[in-house]
C-alpha cells in the first residue's frame, strides 16, 4: 500500500465518520425532548412556530463544511495530487468543529427569545468546587512512564543509527519524523492542561449531576488526547524499524503499519462513539440552567478576539457569541506553540 | 469541598469566598496543611476577576488561617498560628448580638440561636 493509496482510503473514512457526525448533531437540538431546543427551555409550540426555522437553518449549516469538501476534493482528484487530500482532512476537522460551535451558538441565541423565561433567570447560587485540578490527577502514571520510555528508547537508537555512519546517514530522513511528532505530542499535553483548566461553573441545584457531567466530558477529551500521544509514540518506535529495514522488507512493513493504521482509527472511532453516548446519558441527568455572569461580560460586544489578562478564561462569552482571550496564559502559549511548529516545518524541510 | 456562592447576597464575592473557606476550616472539612486551588482556577470555575479571588486569599492570610507560599501554593495554616485577640475575635460576635437584641428577641432565644448557629459551624469538627 503506498502513501497517496493510505491517504485515499482515509479520506474515504472520514466520509463515513463525518455521516456519523451528521445524525449526532442532527439530533442534538431535541435531545432533551420537545421542551428544549438544544440547553434553551423552549415554549409550548415552539417546533411547530419560529423554532421550525431556526431548526432548519441549524441543520442546513452542519453541511457547510462538506459542501466545501466536495468541490474541493473534486479539484484535488481531477489534478491527480492526491496527496493534498491530507491536509484538506486536517483543516475539516477543524473547521467541522468550528462550524458546529458557531451554529450551535447561534441557534442557542435565535431560540432565546422563545424561551420559556423562568427559565432565563440565572440561577442565585453557584457552587464553587474547591478540589485542585492539576494534570498529573488526570494522567496515567505508567501510561506516562511508557511514553517516555518508548522516546528514550527510539531516539537513543536513532541517535546510534546516524552516528554510526554519519557519512551515510542523511540527518532529515533519520530525525526530522521523530522530532515533528515528538512536537505535535507536546501540543497535546498543552491540550491536556487546557481541558484540566476548563473552568467548571456549576450551580446549586444538582450539584452532583453538573459536577458529574463536567467530569465524564473532560475525562473523555482527556482519553482522546492520550490516544492521540499513543499514537505518536507507536510512530516514533515503528520510525527505527523502517529505517534499519532491508529495501524489500520495509514497503512490506510500510504496508502493515499504514493498514495497522486504518484500523486503529476505526477502532477509535468506534470507541469514541460509544464514550460518548456515556457521556452523553451522564449530562441528560443535569437540567441546563443559566449560571449568573459575575464579570457583567453578556452585554458586552467582543470580537472574535480579546484582550483580557485579569480574566483568566481562554474562552469569553459576549452579546455576540464567543471571543477568544488573548490575555489568557493558554492562548499566548497556543500561539508560541503555532509559531514554534512553522519555524519546525521549515526548519525541517531546509534541514540538509 | 464546596463553597456557594450566593448572588443575593449583599456581601460582596470576595468576602463570601473569604467566609466560605473560614466556615469550612471551622467544620474540619479543610484540615492544617490542605492545600486551596490557585486563584487561576476559582477565578476561572465562578468567571470573576482574578483579583477577586486574589483578594479573598489575602483576606485569609492576613488572619492567619492559611499561608501563601512562592510555587506552591496557598495551604490551609497550623491553627496555633491563627493567634488574635480575645477583644478581637469577639467583635463581631458582639456586633451580632447587639443585631439580635436591636430586632426584638428575647435572650433566651438569642441563646437558642447561637447553640443552634453554633452546632452548624462546627458540624464535622473534631
Amino acid at each position: 500500500m503506498s502513501l497517496t493509496q493510505y491517504i485515499v482510503t482515509f479520506y474515504i473514512l472520514s466520509w463515513a465518520v463525518r455521516i456519523r457526525g451528521w445524525v449526532r448533531r442532527w439530533r442534538q437540538p431535541q435531545l432533551r425532548g420537545q421542551e428544549w431546543f438544544f440547553n434553551v427551555h423552549v415554549q409550548p409550540g415552539f417546533y411547530t412556530g419560529a423554532g421550525r426555522k431556526i431548526l432548519h437553518a441549524y441543520w442546513m449549516r452542519i453541511f457547510i463544511p462538506s459542501a466545501i469538501d466536495i468541490p474541493v476534493a473534486t479539484a484535488i482528484f481531477i489534478s491527480g495530487h492526491l496527496l493534498l487530500l491530507r491536509w484538506l482532512i486536517l483543516a475539516l476537522a477543524v473547521l467541522i468543529h468550528l462550524n458546529h460551535v458557531f451554529s450551535v451558538d447561534l441557534a442557542e441565541r435565535q431560540a432565546r427569545s422563545f424561551a420559556v423565561p423562568e427559565a432565563e433567570q440565572p440561577v442565585r447560587s453557584m457552587v464553587l468546587s474547591l478540589k485542585t485540578r492539576r494534570l498529573r490527577d488526570y494522567s496515567n502514571r505508567k501510561l506516562e512512564v511508557a511514553l517516555a520510555v518508548s522516546y528514550g528508547v527510539a531516539l537513543a537508537w536513532l541517535v546510534w543509527y546516524y552516528f554510526a555512519a554519519p557519512d551515510h546517514q542523511n540527518l532529515r530522513l533519520v530525525f526530522a519524523v521523530p522530532i515533528f511528532l515528538l512536537y505535535v505530542q507536546t501540543g497535546m499535553v498543552l491540550v491536556k492542561q487546557m481541558i484540566v483548566a476548563w473552568r467548571m461553573p456549576v450551580p446549586q441545584a444538582q450539584v452532583d449531576e453538573h459536577i458529574a457531567a463536567h467530569e465524564e466530558s473532560r475525562k473523555l477529551y482527556l482519553k482522546v488526547c492520550d490516544f492521540g500521544r499513543i499514537s505518536c509514540s507507536v510512530a516514533i518506535l515503528v520510525w527505527p524499524v523502517l529505517l534499519g529495514a532491508s529495501p524489500a522488507h520495509r514497503e512490506l512493513f510500510v504496508t502493515l503499519w499504514l493498514i495497522s493504521g486504518l484500523v486503529a482509527g476505526v477502532v477509535a472511532t468506534v470507541w469514541q462513539e460509544i464514550s460518548r453516548k456515556k457521556v452523553l446519558a451522564v449530562a441528560l441527568r443535569a437540567r441546563p440552567v443559566k449560571l449568573p455572569d459575575l464579570l457583567g461580560q453578556s452585554d458586552a460586544v467582543l470580537g472574535p478576539v480579546c484582550y483580557q489578562p485579569s480574566t483568566p478564561m481562554l474562552v469569553l462569552k459576549g452579546a455576540r457569541g464567543y471571543s477568544l482571550n488573548l490575555g489568557n496564559t493558554f492562548a499566548q502559549l497556543s500561539a508560541v506553540y503555532l509559531a514554534g511548529l512553522v519555524v519546525l516545518m521549515v526548519l525541517l524541510r531546509t534541514a540538509p | 469541598m464546596i463553597l456557594t456562592i450566593d448572588t443575593h447576597d449583599p456581601r460582596a464575592i470576595y468576602q463570601q469566598v473569604a467566609d466560605g473557606i473560614k466556615e469550612l476550616i471551622a467544620r474540619g472539612v479543610l484540615k492544617e496543611g490542605v492545600g486551596l486551588p490557585p486563584v487561576r482556577q476559582l477565578a476561572a470555575d465562578l468567571g470573576v476577576n482574578l483579583n477577586t479571588i486574589a483578594t479573598a486569599y489575602r483576606e485569609l492570610q492576613k488572619e492567619g488561617l492559611i499561608t501563601v507560599k512562592h510555587g506552591s501554593g496557598a495551604v490551609i495554616a497550623s491553627s496555633t498560628s491563627a493567634e488574635r485577640s480575645q477583644v478581637e475575635l469577639l467583635r463581631p460576635l458582639r456586633a451580632a448580638l447587639t443585631e439580635l437584641v436591636l430586632a426584638g428577641l428575647p435572650s433566651n432565644e438569642i441563646l437558642d440561636v447561637v447553640a443552634r448557629e453554633l452546632r452548624t459551624v462546627t458540624k464535622g469538627s473534631k
